[in-house]
């Protein structure tokens, strides 16, 4: 009876997280542009559905089911319809605990971006066919993550790259050189994939993730496992391969970029990178400490890039590539605590990041601006988008007791646990953890500037009358904001043991750690110090003029937290690199185009099209067809 | 059906002769008696390989029977290979004639251009029906004789030197082609394929047939366009009209190159292992630098163009790691496997590469230029377009749920699977550059800024093109059901299954 229930929660989170918004995705591509409110309506009664499917899945069962069949959907249609016995293989799904977090969570960020996106449309340009590409990105998602087949995965995680380019909507020079950018990125890694899925095939001879368990001893191997990591790196952003997430995010309208770099191909990179590291093969400590480098890595030089940034859409994008090495350290960690942490961190991002780049939107959308330079004193216009913005950019540089703090704390503890192994990668735990806590603090910098220059400071008088969006597009943002507060403050007493001990086991903390605990006291003591405030103050007051350096203060006149960070930008030690950046020397992409048509010229020197030389090569191939055959 | 296998061959010639003749008096006679016979030869292809169980049928032309067992008369053979190759010659040849019925309004002398037309596909049809080398050799003659004069059809300057130089090379390959018969025919006696491969098996290996074997590889290879024989195919393909350059790319080059070198030398010739990888190294040679040359590119055309010789890399490597793993005596479920790869990357070639054509000649009929920098912002204008033109890229590149990707998986599988581990990561390379060549082509001709002031006026094309377009691009789609089990047994594993049969199957053709 039990397994009975089990299977009819399975086939209907089947059915409304892959089926029917395939379905709707390709009937909405279908109806004409003036039908905008009826498609508004249908994609989030949809979304409404299948986040209540995920939810009634990730609900029903208290054990992991590890495998089920996707011919449990065609049950009622027996009769019709066989199902190959040489197809089974490929239609086994995968639900273990893991999986239905995050499908929940898929379905979760689909239904919060419709319903912003419902608003948006009325302020900008919104990516044509954004509903039906919203709803068949759902469906790919959910559909890689059923998915225990490896072939299937990377069908569907192949045309995940197809709807992210589609979403961005290029039009301009700019955007259209992201977009392009972007999905040759990101197909060429799904490329890598596809070779690293085949040497397994040939090794293992399944596809099938829950029968895998290699170890990353031989040469073949290891390449397998370094094709799906770089997979999963580019999806999520990680350093070599982040390059277009900061293209993008600057370009993109913002529910695409809270969509999709920011939510979605974090979730998958992060699950897949879990996945591998964890079932399909047993990684070695020459490969953990290549994947720790390159986390490390991540975090140093996506946060540094963040500082000089001047486009807040692209400082965002740069924090969405640094917040990926803390998963991936956390992940690369292995232990317990270590993927606990990089799993809920990749919660906790998705979240915030997510909702960083829904404010990003509202602001856009209410004045118009890209650059941090034009915009400043919004936070009386738009109340509810600045204390948003103030918790996620307190959750991102990991103040306590906000979500983010609790997976940084968590990771921190995991790195000093590794202290006490004896691989190389165990004595370098000093270097993780500077690494980890310098980048923690260079985001706090960052977002200092990102919130002073946008809501602090005294308004430009070029912006005219601002005024606060609409409620569909603050309201999923208020909603991300209290989740940050709500999965900071319970995080071990509810958050932790509820989503995330049943995928990873329990978790035991080197220290004593009560979130709710902190919370309590943090509150308290932000109250004593508003109490002392207000007491303070209550009495007489004195007004003076500031002190400005000893210059005379004129209307122009301000705090520029901006050109502060130049500071930092032509400091005697980054300014070289910062020039490299710009060149982008450390750009893959930029590289490797340049290796690519640079060879393309030799060849293009050879094709004069003088027909002596081409008869020529006709004979030359002839006559070396004929020595090769004698010799 | 026996009694309707020549007819692929002689309808076609017939609406040649009719347009002709009498094309002048009857104005729209032209287009809709070509639409309406290659409608008839592409239901007949699709019929036989729906109905029945697609037996083998050889056709003696004229009821002449065997004596002692030695063919004396004319065979045509239709087999589940040449039945494939027929549906892929007639889709593609009735979508390229809906399609220039707008199209074509922009030259003169509309008959002369059907009358080829329905010559070339006379032809091709004839090449894969052909039972003999020299029959073989005739429909070869008529498929390129007609497509030198379509690729000149312009009649501009530079029209005039891409047929010319087609031409000459296509001479080179016609003489060694012809050589090669001769020698064969001087050393058994005899030009049915069959009755060859009979007398070869009894002989054992020759040196002789290997010097034969590398002149055809030569001579099929240049109208195959791999490389090092590619040297006319950039001219070619980019200077005719649109439609011939989609039956050019999607279908000559297969037709009349691939299709008889893997006949021959599966078939009709003992499979060698020398000769296998020597094909698979000169595909592998022709995937990697077609698509170096590709990407360079600013021609739209010429960029598809060298495309399709990269293309052709990934179809040869495919059936020739089946070659080599038959010749080598191992397993046949890793070549069977490896040859579908190839095969199915052949039609969806034919497909994707015959739309992107299109769709380079609906930009070139409303903005009169091939010139990638010359365009840009069409997205807007030309919506349907921008759309079938995306899924045909998305297709070559390898973007899954497209046709290509698909293929593109088989054969690195395949690959993989028969340990060709450096061919694997080539094919995974070069799909990577393919995809960038054409974000190139999606960003330069569709994104990139507004369009200019002068073109604020362009439209979408008109319905006939649209039409086709649409077709192709469903069908990019489509064909990716072809995975399915159930459509692959009845679709490529026959085809693949003649070519697995290697001489065997000739030689008991005969005997039946």
């Amino acid at each position: 009876m039990e397994d009975n229930l089990t299977s009819i929660t399975l086939g209907h989170a089947l059915l409304f997280t892959v089926i029917i918004p395939a379905i709707a995705g390709l009937v909405l591509f279908a109806l004409p542009k003036k039908s905008n409110r009826i498609k508004d309506i249908l994609t989030i009664a949809i979304t409404v559905l299948s986040c209540f499917a995920a939810f009634k899945l990730y609900a029903s069962v208290q054990q992991a089911v590890l495998v089920g069949y996707c011919s449990i959907i065609l049950q009622p249609f027996k009769a019709w319809f066989q199902i190959p016995a040489e197809c089974a293989q490929y239609l086994t799904l995968n639900v273990d605990a893991m999986a239905r977090l995050i499908i929940l969570l898929v379905a979760g960020f689909s239904l919060l971006i419709s319903i912003y996106a419902t608003g948006y449309h009325h302020a900008e340009k919104k990516p044509k066919h954004f509903h039906s590409l919203l709803l068949l990105t759902l469906a790919a998602s959910s559909a890689a993550i059923f998915a225990d087949n490896l072939m299937v995965l990377i069908v569907f995680w192949g045309f995940l790259g197809f709807t992210l380019y589609a979403m961005l909507s290029p039009d301009d020079e700019q955007s259209s050189a992201a977009a392009k950018k972007t999905l040759i990125l990101i197909g060429a890694s799904d490329g890598l994939m596809i070779l690293g899925i085949a040497i397994i095939g040939k090794i293992a001879g399944t596809f099938s993730m829950a029968l895998l368990d290699l170890s990353t001893t031989n040469a073949l191997t290891v390449i397998a496992f370094l094709c799906l990591a770089i997979g999963a790196f580019t999806k999520a952003g990680a350093f070599p391969f982040h390059t277009w997430i900061p293209d993008y995010t600057q370009t993109a309208t913002a529910p695409a970029s809270a969509y999709l770099p920011a939510a979605l191909d974090k979730l998958l990179g992060i699950y897949f990178l879990t996945r591998i590291c964890h079932d399909v093969f047993q990684i070695s400590g020459g490969i953990r400490l290549t994947i720790l480098c390159l986390g490390a890595l991540t975090i140093i030089i996506a946060v540094m890039m963040a500082l000089i940034q001047h486009n807040y859409k692209r400082l965002l994008g740069y924090h969405a590539v640094s917040q990926v090495g803390y998963m991936i350290t956390g992940i690369g960690l292995g232990s317990v605590l270590g993927i606990a942490g990089g799993l809920f961190h990749m919660i906790n991002n998705a979240v915030y990041k997510s909702g960083l780049f829904l404010a990003a939107g509202c602001v856009k959308s209410a004045t118009g601006k890209d650059d941090l330079e034009e915009l400043g004193g919004l936070s009386k216009a738009m109340p509810v988008t600045f204390i948003c913005s103030l918790i996620f950019a307190l959750s991102i540089s990991g103040v306590p007791p906000l979500n983010g703090f609790a997976s940084k704390w968590m990771i921190y503890q995991g790195i000093i646990d590794l202290g006490k192994g004896t691989g190389p990668e165990n004595h370098l735990w000093m270097v993780w953890l500077a690494m980890a806590v310098i980048g923690s603090a260079l985001t706090l910098a960052s977002f200092v500037k990102f919130i002073s220059g946008i809501f602090l400071g005294r308004q430009k008088p070029a912006l005219g009358t601002i005024q606060e969006v609409n409620p569909l597009m603050w309201a999923p943002m208020l909603l991300l904001a209290l989740i940050c507060i709500g999965f900071g403050t319970f995080a071990t007493n509810w958050v932790i043991p509820s989503m995330l001990e049943p995928i990873t086991g329990n978790i035991h903390y080197s220290g004593l750690w009560n979130s709710s605990l902190i919370t309590l006291l943090i509150g308290i003591s932000l109250l004593l110090g508003i109490l002392f405030y207000v007491i303070a103050t209550s009495g007489k007051l004195r007004v003076a003029e500031s002190f400005i350096g000893g210059e005379t203060n004129r209307d122009e006149t301000g705090f520029e937290p901006v050109s502060f960070y130049e500071t930092i930008r032509n400091s005697l030690l980054f300014k070289p690199f910062y020039a490299w950046a710009e060149k982008k020397y450390f750009d893959v992409y930029e590289l490797s185009k340049k290796l690519v048509l640079d060879v393309s010229d030799l060849f293009s020197k050879a094709h004069t099209g003088i027909l002596s030389n081409l008869a020529f090569w006709v004979l030359a191939g002839l006559i070396f067809m004929f020595l090769f055959l004698l010799l | 059906m026996y009694k309707l296998i020549p007819l692929p061959v002689i309808l076609p010639l017939v609406a040649a002769f009719l347009i002709a003749i009498v094309g002048k008096r009857f104005k729209r006679l032209a287009k809709i008696l070509s639409v309406l016979v290659f409608l008839s030869t592409a239901v007949l292809s699709y019929w036989y390989m729906v109905a029945g169980n697609q037996e083998t049928m050889l056709y003696k032309i004229g009821g002449w029977e065997p004596i002692n067992d030695i063919p004396i008369g004319v065979y045509m053979l239709l087999d589940p290979f040449s039945g494939f190759m027929l549906c892929i010659i007639n889709t593609i040849a009735l979508l390229s004639t809906v399609y220039s019925v707008n199209y074509i309004t922009k030259f003169t002398g509309v008959n002369y251009f059907y009358t080829l037309l329905s010559i070339m596909v006379a032809g091709l049809n004839g090449v894969v029906l052909a039972g003999d080398l020299f029959n073989l050799y005739v429909f070869l003659e008529i498929t390129v004789i007609s497509s030198y004069a379509l690729v000149a059809f312009g009649t501009d300057k530079e029209e005039l030197e891409a047929s010319l130089k087609y031409q000459v090379l296509g001479g080179i390959a016609t003489s060694l082609i012809l050589f090669s018969i001769g020698m064969i025919y001087w050393y058994t006696k005899t030009l049915n394929m069959m009755d060859i491969t009979r007398v070869l098996h009894a002989s054992g290996d020759v040196k002789l047939i290997q010097f034969c074997q590398l002149m055809l590889i030569a001579g099929f290879g240049l109208k195959a366009a791999i490389m090092p024989f590619h040297g006319w195919l950039p001219d070619a393909h980019s200077s005719a009209p649109s439609p011939i350059s989609a039956m050019l790319s999607g279908v000559v080059i297969k037709a009349a190159g691939l299709y008889v070198i893997f006949r021959l030398f599966f078939n009709m010739f003992e499979l060698n292992f020398e000769i296998s990888v020597l094909i698979t190294a000169i595909g592998t040679l022709s995937m990697v630098v077609g698509v170096f040359l590709a990407i360079g590119q600013w021609d739209l055309k010429r960029l598809l163009a060298y495309h399709s010789i990269s293309q052709m890399g990934y179809v040869i490597i495919g059936v020739g790691m089946g070659m080599i793993i038959l010749s080598r005596q191992g397993s046949l479920a890793a070549a069977s496997l490896a040859i579908t790869g190839g095969l199915f990357h052949l039609v969806n070639h034919a497909v994707f590469k015959g739309l992107l054509f299109l769709n380079a000649g609906a930009i070139e009929y409303r903005l009169g230029t091939r010139d990638l920098k010359k365009m840009g912002g069409l997205a807007e204008k030309m919506p349907l377009t921008a759309a079938t033109s995306l899924g045909a890229s998305m297709a070559i590149s390898g973007i899954p749920p497209f046709n290509g990707f698909f293929s593109k998986l088989i054969i690195i599988i395949a690959a993989i699977q028969a340990r060709f581990y450096i061919l694997a990561a080539l094919a995974v390379l070069v799909s990577i550059i393919t995809l960038a060549s054409f974000m190139k082509f999606q960003r330069y001709a569709f994104f990139n800024g507004k369009i200019s002031a002068s073109r604020v006026n362009i439209s979408e094309v008109p319905p006939f093109m649209a039409f086709s377009m649409t077709i192709m691009a469903l069908l990019c789609l489509a064909l990716s059901l072809l995975l399915i089990p159930d459509l692959r047994e009845h679709v490529l594993q026959p085809a693949v299954d003649i070519l697995t049969g290697r001489n065997a199957y000739f030689i008991n053709l005969l005997n039946k």
